[in-house]
């Protein structure tokens, strides 16, 4: 008994050597210790020995069960890890070559910009209101008090249509269509499309504009250059310097150019600049009485700013566009850069 | 308005450099637009003394001199016959730069060395022809000085964009005088001394004004005995430097005046006119009259003339007449000085299309109290220039002088409201410089006159803003306002607006702006019917060219030109989509309307052409998936697609029409080959529309989320041939006709035409997934339901189950 243990054992041994594969190896582990196998017969065989000499036998069988036990297990864990080290060597692809990617959509800028500057805005509790584009002289023109001789009022600056109404020639007319909808506090930024009869390398006969109107009971002039010193700053950088020096504009008084510092030479002075250093960006003001007496508002209790902006003429200068035109050619090559 | 530094430095006596002047007249709302130095880079053009001059040896024409720039001796060669020893010259010396790019180097010229040239006013830019060299007076300048410093001509030209409220600042002494009210300077006046004949300008001359409400004050000089010259050359290069031509003396005087003063002059040859008489009225209805710019202008009863005692002379404020023009052989002139109101100026000037800077001043309000004082100041130049005898006393027809209306101005409000701190006597000081008449007020509030040339101050408010102005907008601190809270929520419109765009952006888009208005047969080309509402387009009165003429009532034309357009472009894999309002006549006496849009076309390739997988160009189904993804991100609830009544620019058999429960959204589909060919495409694009205006309204804003069920499911497949003509959702609707909670998913998974499929039908496969909420499903139980489903399939729809 012992002599054919001591053969089985290294029969089994030898065949877990010799073995190449996973499935050979299993081929033995049934062999030996499945249930018909030559180890399992032995231990059937226990039975017909003396009670003295059967622990001593059941032991030796078992020690030998195990010895099989172990070695089958660890040439199977390294069987299959030349299997794995054998497929991911064939497995090896070319990973130089491009990734398949999703095809990549853009936004237009002008869409790009409004929606920065409104989520600035929004950010500083503006909401954002909207107007008609074709509209009434009275919204455009006459309840921000643009005497009537003004020639914006003109044929060569605004187009016209049927039914004496016009194309807005700014987004100033929300302005006047939300005061008279709501009564101070007021808070709003007005994005939209707007009208000339401009047409070259700078001007467009359509373009956009962000109006913006705050009224409250006491605003002021300095809290103008506040909000708008925190708005240039998040849009072109922490640093950029602004500039606020005396201007016209019919619907506000005291009126404002507002300058930021040249984005392109820093305010060194440019052909963009045309070497001042500075760049016009926005007109803004305190709202003038006189608006306020058409929106039925009472200015001696009240007060607050307006302020505007061309939308194309700041993604020019974020993105350094030379010619307004490219905006509205929609050239694919342009826009999917954005 | 064109200013130099040293003109305004004769007004007032400050000591800013021009670069600071500059940014000084920039923060008081006068912008400087442009700066030009002028005579920069020419100091190496230097007064010098001839020492010596003798015969070149070599050239007959050509004289050897040794000039003396101040530090040493040079040889010079000189052509000029005009000089001689002991003359003052202008030598450019080697490295020179003369206008026109002329380098001055040392050369050898006949065999002599010459270090530098003696210039001509010619070479130095100074006169456009020359006699000669330029010779200068005796001790005009140390030797060394450059010439241009010498000459007075070393100044800075600044020219000045003024805002439309700003008419006070038409003129040097307006510009001067801010300065002067913002340095707290004294301004002078320019004054000419004026001397008086003894014979009575009544006697000669007589002014009626007929129409005293158009012109308010007329006031008249006669002088006789002038002589018509060139202007002396101090003038005509003051008058050059600020872009104004020279005629003669006398003109130039008016025009100087006008620029100085501010007030537009006329001189009239008072010999042409008849009865020495001048009358102001308005124009006859059909009057004619010629113009000095020698055109036939005809006249409306709008229009206010000058007439002597028989006809028109002058289009009062806009442009004299050549019936009485200063020719070279006049000796008599009536000088005019007036005000005219504003409009009418401004209609006259705009309905014969003559601008000039005169009407330009009219027309914005010049300084009623100015109208003798440069009267006068102009009669003293022409004496002085055209010499003659200036008859004793001036005409001044102003009967109606008005003081101005005092504004109550409360100095805490202007502080209040500009955000700022001024002291009270500090916000009076200003007013005051700004020569405002302030007297004190009740309540504390102060009133005040201001001056008759600042036309645009009439509020309380005017005077705050002169008060940010002057005190300098630099000076006003930064603050955040103290506010209430708004609800600053965007509308869902402007919500779903931007949750559109990024979601087609996210799905390889991209988007486009097109311009508003377009082409009055943009809509034709879509083979719309007569009667398609998307003919009515608003009308333009006025567009720029008939392309952009009508408000677009559809996005699609545009789109697909930009299709066009970026295929010539060679940009052949397309993806584009334009957000945008449409433009639609309102009904009745209604405002038009303006609904948001949405439309999108794809064409070429997929996924790109790209190494990995088959170039696959995009179809229908791609369109149609786009819709769908925007459609049930925004959760829109019973949408159908429906095949008949096509839209005219699709393909009849390759689109749908998109509801909303009864409500028509939207459409999608091929291009129509027609439609196709209008707008020059020759590849198939395939488009897609939305009104947003709808989805705005149809998009649930609460969506309901279900708990996936814990249960295990289980599929089943039915292939089947049906008719070609049976749309495939019909299966799929009554597969679902079927009301099982048990049905999870019903998905068309293969789609088949070949090889054992009939003619005329295709093979369809569907996958159906079943399970419960509560329970996992026996298999009898999803049998049942099942069988049933088929039987519904074949009993219904006469399938042929594979």
């Amino acid at each position: 008994m012992r002599e054919q243990l001591e053969q089985l054992r290294s029969g089994a041994l030898q065949a877990i050597a010799a073995a190449s594969s996973v499935e050979q190896l299993q081929e033995i582990r049934i062999s030996m210790l499945g249930r018909k196998g030559e180890l399992t017969a032995l231990m059937k065989g226990l039975g017909a020995l003396s009670a003295a000499e059967r622990p001593l036998v059941g032991q030796m069988v078992n020690a030998v069960r195990d010895e099989i036990e172990s070695s089958l297990g660890a040439a199977i864990k390294s069987a299959q890890e030349e299997v794995i080290a054998a497929r991911l060597q064939s497995e090896r692809i070319d990973t130089s070559l491009p990734g398949r990617r999703p095809v990549k959509g853009s936004k237009h800028p002008v869409s790009v910009v409004i929606e920065e500057i409104c989520s600035i805005f929004a950010g500083l509790g503006f909401a954002v209101a909207e107007g008609p584009e074709i509209e009434h002289d009275w919204y455009n023109f006459e309840a921000l008090n643009f005497p009537p001789e003004h020639p914006a009022r003109d044929m060569q600056d605004t187009f016209f249509v049927e039914n004496n109404l016009l194309l807005r020639t700014h987004t100033s007319p929300v302005q006047i269509r939300t005061m008279l909808k709501q009564k101070p506090p007021v808070r709003i930024i007005a994005p939209g499309t707007v009208y000339r009869c401009d047409s070259d390398a700078t001007h467009s006969p359509m373009f956009h504009q962000i109006e913006g109107l705050m009224v409250d009971s006491a605003v002021t002039f300095g809290d103008l250059k506040g909000i708008l010193t925190v708005f240039t700053n998040q849009l072109f950088g922490q640093k950029t310097g602004v500039r606020l020096r005396p201007s016209y504009f019919p619907f506000t008084e005291p009126s404002a150019e507002v300058d930021i510092a040249c984005v392109i030479c820093g305010g060194k002075g440019c052909r963009v600049c045309k070497n001042s250093g500075w760049l016009e960006i926005l007109g803004a003001g305190m709202v003038d009485p006189e608006v306020y007496r058409h929106v039925q508002y009472d200015a001696e209790n009240i007060s607050g700013f307006a302020f505007g902006m061309g939308i194309e003429r700041i993604a020019m200068l974020k993105y350094g566009i030379s010619d307004m035109r490219l905006l509205f050619e929609n050239d694919v090559r342009f826009l999917r850069q954005f | 308005m064109n200013v130099t530094y040293n003109w305004l430095k004769e007004f007032v006596d400050f000591h800013e450099t021009p670069e600071e002047l500059a940014a000084l007249l920039t923060m008081l709302g006068l912008e400087v637009e442009s700066m030009e130095k002028l005579g920069e880079g020419m100091d190496s053009i230097v007064v010098a003394l001839v020492e010596e001059k003798r015969q070149h040896p070599n050239a007959d024409k050509l004289s050897l001199c040794r000039v003396n720039n101040g530090t040493e001796l040079l040889d010079i060669v000189c052509g000029a016959q005009n000089f001689k020893q002991g003359d003052i010259v202008a030598l450019a010396q080697i490295g020179s730069v003369l206008p026109g790019d002329f380098k001055i180097k040392k050369s050898k010229i006949r065999g002599e060395e010459s270090c530098g040239m003696l210039c001509s006013e010619k070479e130095l830019g100074l006169a456009e022809e020359s006699a000669g060299i330029i010779v200068l007076p005796p001790q005009c300048a140390p030797l060394g000085t450059p010439v241009f410093t010498a000459l007075g001509l070393k100044d800075t030209l600044f020219e000045i964009g003024l805002t439309p409220n700003r008419s006070d600042c038409l003129s040097a002494i307006g510009i001067a005088r801010d300065i002067a009210a913002k340095l707290d300077l004294k301004l002078k006046y320019p004054g000419s001394p004026v001397v008086e004949g003894a014979q009575k300008v009544e006697s000669i001359i007589g002014v009626t004004v007929e129409d005293t409400d158009n012109c308010p004050r007329y006031a008249a000089r006669y002088l006789s005995g002038c002589t018509i010259a060139p202007s002396p050359e101090w003038l005509v290069k003051r008058l050059n430097t600020i872009g104004v031509r020279s005629i003669n003396n006398v003109v130039d005087i008016t025009n100087l005046v006008m620029m100085e003063l501010g007030q537009p002059l006329h001189a009239f040859d008072c010999d042409r006119l008849a009865g020495h008489r001048i009358i102001v009225r308005t124009a006859q209805e059909g009057e004619q009259f010629t113009t000095l710019d020698n055109q036939l202008r005809i006249l409306t009863s709008t229009d206010l003339v000058i007439c002597d005692a028989e006809r028109p002379v002058a289009l009062a404020g806009v442009m004299g007449g050549l019936n009485s023009e200063i020719e070279n052989t006049t000796t008599s002139i009536l000088l005019e000085s007036a005000f005219f109101k504003p409009a009418t100026i401004r209609k006259t000037s705009k309905k014969v299309g003559l601008h000039t800077e005169s009407s330009h001043r009219f027309e914005r309000g010049i300084d009623i109290d100015n109208v003798a004082r440069a009267l006068d100041r102009a009669a003293g130049l022409i004496v002085e220039l055209a010499g003659g005898v200036l008859a004793h006393g001036c005409i001044d027809v102003y009967s109606d002088k008005k003081d101005r209306a005092a504004i109550t101005f409360r100095p805490e409000k202007a502080n209040k409201l500009i955000g700022i701190d001024l002291e009270r006597d500090a916000i009076i000081n200003i007013l005051t410089r700004l020569e405002c008449r302030v007297s004190p007020g009740s309540d504390g509030s102060v009133l005040v006159v201001p001056p008759h040339y600042r036309i645009d101050i009439e509020r309380e408010i005017d005077l705050i803003e002169e008060i940010a102005r002057l005190n300098g907008y630099d000076k006003i601190p930064a603050t955040m306002p103290h506010a209430r809270v708004v609800s600053d929520r965007a509308t869902r419109h402007q919500e779903i607006e931007k949750q559109i765009r990024d979601l087609l952006v996210n799905n390889g888009m991209t988007e486009i702006i097109n311009f508003s208005f377009t082409a009055p047969d943009a809509a034709r080309k879509l083979l719309l019917t007569d009667d398609d509402p998307r003919h009515l387009a608003i009308k333009l009165v006025n567009p720029l060219v008939d392309e952009q003429s009508v408000m677009r009532t559809t996005l699609l034309p545009g789109l697909l030109e930009t299709i066009a357009r970026n295929i010539n472009y060679r940009s052949l894999d397309l993806k584009l989509f334009e957000m945008r309002r449409v433009y639609l006549p309102g009904e009745a006496e209604n405002m038009p309307q303006e609904p948001l849009c949405l439309v999108g076309a794809i064409t070429g390739s997929r996924d790109g052409d790209e190494w990995s997988r088959p170039n696959e160009l995009v179809d229908f189904y791609d369109a149609k998936g786009l819709i769908e993804t925007v459609l049930d991100f925004l959760d829109i609830g019973g949408v159908s697609w429906k095949t008949e009544d096509p839209e005219t620019y699709f393909h009849p058999g390759k689109s749908s029409r998109i509801y909303a429960g009864r409500e028509y959204i939207g459409s999608v589909g091929e291009l129509h080959p027609s439609v196709q060919k209008n707008f020059q495409i020759e590849k198939p694009v395939y488009c897609f529309e939305l009104n947003i205006e709808k989805i705005v309204k149809l998009s649930r804003t609460k969506k309901t989320i279900i708990a996936p069920s814990r249960f295990p499911d289980s599929s089943r497949d039915i292939a089947m041939l049906v008719p070609e003509e049976l749309a495939a959702v019909k299966i799929v609707e009554c597969i679902r006709a079927e009301k099982s909670k048990e049905i999870e998913n019903v998905q068309i998974f293969d789609v088949y035409r070949g090889n054992g499929v009939p003619d005329g039908h295709k093979s369809i496969a569907v996958r159906i997934k079943y399970r419960s909420f509560e329970r996992t499903l026996a298999e009898d139980e999803i049998a049942t339901l099942h069988n049933k489903i088929v039987e519904n399939l074949i009993n219904k729809l006469q399938v042929i189950v594979r």
